[in-house]
């Protein structure tokens, strides 16, 4: 319940009047406020919407994909291998997959090159999407390939504006058609990424018809996983298993709020906050003893002061918060966080243009809230209290 | 009896080497509706009794009753209630919020009297009137002169209708015409009944009719009246 005598409009126009009045005294911790808001609010709603964008994407993603290796080392996987494992029980959606790393070698860049069996149905929602609007025969006899953003761009720029020619491990030339780029949407994991069909693919990294570089398949019921895993490596001596599981934590750990930049990231803040709050609690012994003296003096009780003092910080700390949110959520989410979001998705391989997508997670800004809220308003309330328990003639001195 | 002094003592620091007996013994009575006087040099203890009589700080022993209430123990909310009711202080330096204009200045002391803010700017404007600081209402404080300063403060201690003003050292920071104005306006408030205690040592208070009691005080203590 709101205390009786907030409502009261005599307190309410006096605190507005000091607030307006004495505004050049708090300006200085508001815009610093401001900053460190902004900030921590600007990393947390990055990290949050990668988070989300990448493990949407991994929802779309086979629950296993299996490849050969041989001391350690991956090897081309038998394309027989799909057919047995389609033999194991629980087993669904088993498709074969060529993949690799081409690098393109006038400069030290490299793309993703996916080859897929177009005819299959697709994983992804957004590859089922593009697929559905292609024009298959046209775009098979063509020899073509779908591009990222980040290639587009990038073969534009060496003047390979339709065609590409890659090197063949043979040492002969492949010239493939630059059909269409993929949409800005699945810039996160398409920016740096080739779609082609499965058999041109594998004449690009030189594999035979009856290879590829894995399998990958679903099993819809989670408890099957374990036994899954030990049918494979029964049936074959030479596999390794990537779970879905596994990179969905992984991909947990690369955004972690909790971990590395992060943490240097709150060791700044801290010491800046620090800085404030010593500003706040020296600015009350100096500048407000005397203040806080007259109003005892003219017949404001201990409570009465306490209650302005919270009530004064408090719209400061709104203030802030609000404001370091709101400019927080437009440079990330409209203006997709310039010079921040190169230190979450780095520029060593292609540039890439990330749009984020609009996650808010209220709990972890409550805790920035309370984080932020309390040690300020500690820091204005416990001198106060000192000062005005004191007798009014010493704190008017 | 409007207030009554019983062997008030107030010791600074007590207990401490540095211990400091600033009043000693102290009784007095002072009836409604007097003008009183507390002369004495600088050091004297004039300021210190005011400070207890307007509920500012406490005695070391002794009782200090004003209209019926022993005020010399009071806790902080009653103390507190005691100050913005009953007391109207006018201090020496003014004692103003300087960021704040005249009529803010004045409003502060009625924020938790319970009046609406209609009632309470109207109390304003009716203080104001009566100190003539009217003009400068709107005013910041900070621009305001020595004798503008006083008159708003004036106009503080008389907005909440108190029984008892007192006047710590009102003149000092005031040339002769701002202090005879002054002293004019305490008439006034005399003539409405109010019960004044000014202390100063400023020769001006001397003779003056209204005043019915002049209370010379020495080393903490009460000389002759």
């Amino acid at each position: 319940m709101l205390d009786k005598r907030l409502m009261n409009s005599a307190f309410l126009h006096f605190l507005t009047l000091l607030l307006f009045k004495q505004k050049s005294k708090h300006i200085g911790a508001v815009l610093i406020s401001v900053i460190i808001i902004f900030l921590l609010s600007a990393v947390l709603f990055i990290s949050s919407s990668l988070q989300y964008s990448l493990l949407s994407t991994l929802k779309t993603q086979a629950d296993f994909s299996v490849s050969r290796v041989q001391a350690g080392k991956s090897v081309n996987t038998p394309l027989e291998w799909v057919d047995k494992i389609m033999e194991i029980n629980g087993v669904s959606r088993v498709a074969p997959r060529v993949y690799g790393r081409y690098f393109f070698t006038p400069r030290e860049n490299d793309f993703l090159v996916v080859g897929i069996d177009f005819f299959d149905e697709q994983n992804s929602e957004e590859l089922k999407k593009l697929v559905e609007q292609l024009d298959l025969k046209t775009f098979l006899s063509s020899e073509s390939m779908l591009v990222g953003e980040g290639v587009k761009k990038f073969l534009s720029a060496h003047y390979f504006k339709d065609y590409f020619t890659f090197k063949t491990p043979q040492g002969s030339f492949k010239k493939v058609k630059i059909s269409q780029t993929l949409p800005t949407e699945a810039n996160l994991v398409a920016n740096d990424m080739i779609i082609m069909p499965i058999d041109l693919s594998r004449e690009i990294f030189g594999l035979e018809e009856d290879e590829v570089t894995d399998v990958t398949f679903n099993v819809p019921n989670d408890a099957e996983w374990d036994n899954i895993i030990t049918k494979l490596h029964l049936m074959f001596y030479d596999v390794r298993v990537v779970e879905k599981r596994e990179i969905k934590k992984a991909y947990e750990n690369l955004y972690n709020y909790k971990g590395g930049l992060f943490l240097i990231l709150y060791l700044v803040t801290i010491t800046t906050f620090i800085l404030i709050l010593y500003q706040r609690y020296s600015m009350v012994y100096s500048t407000e003893r005397k203040e806080i003296g007259i109003l005892r003096a003219i017949g404001w009780s201990i409570k009465d002061i306490l209650k302005l003092k919270f009530y004064e910080n408090l719209t400061i700390v709104i203030v802030s918060f609000i404001l370091g949110v709101i400019l927080a959520y437009l440079y990330v989410f409209i203006w997709d966080a310039p010079l921040l979001s190169q230190i979450f998705l780095g520029s060593a391989n292609l540039s890439n243009n990330v749009s984020f997508t609009p996650v808010v997670e209220f709990g972890l800004l409550g805790s920035i809230f309370l984080f932020y809220a309390v040690p300020f308003l500690a820091a204005v309330l416990i001198p106060a209290w000192k000062i005005a328990v004191t007798p009014p003639k010493e704190a008017m001195l | 009896m409007m207030i009554e002094i019983n062997n008030v003592n107030k010791i600074y620091n007590e207990g401490t080497p540095q211990a400091f007996e600033a009043l000693k013994s102290i009784d007095m009575q002072i009836d409604e509706g007097e003008a009183v006087v507390l002369s004495g040099v600088s050091g004297s203890g004039k300021s210190t009794l005011l400070s207890l009589i307007a509920g500012l700080d406490k005695p070391s022993s002794g009782k200090i009753i004003v209209d019926g209430e022993l005020i010399s123990k009071l806790p902080d909310l009653h103390a507190s209630a005691y100050r913005a009711k009953t007391v109207g202080v006018i201090f020496q330096h003014f004692n103003l919020l300087e960021s704040l204009s005249v009529e803010e200045n004045v409003i502060a002391t009625l924020i938790h009297s319970g009046f609406n803010m209609t009632t309470i700017q109207e109390m304003t404007r009716k203080s104001m009137a009566l100190a003539s600081i009217s003009h400068k209402a709107t005013t910041d404080v900070k621009s305001l002169s020595g004798g503008e300063k006083q008159r708003c403060a004036i106009a503080r201690a008389l907005v909440h209708e108190p029984k008892l003003i007192l006047c710590d050292e009102p003149t000092a920071n005031l040339d002769r015409a701002n202090s005879l104005k002054f002293i004019e306006i305490l008439q006034s408030l005399h003539n409405m009944g109010k019960t004044i205690i000014v202390a100063t040592h400023d020769p001006l208070f001397e003779g003056l009719s209204f005043v019915s009691k002049v209370v010379h005080m020495r080393d903490g203590a009460i000389g002759n009246e």
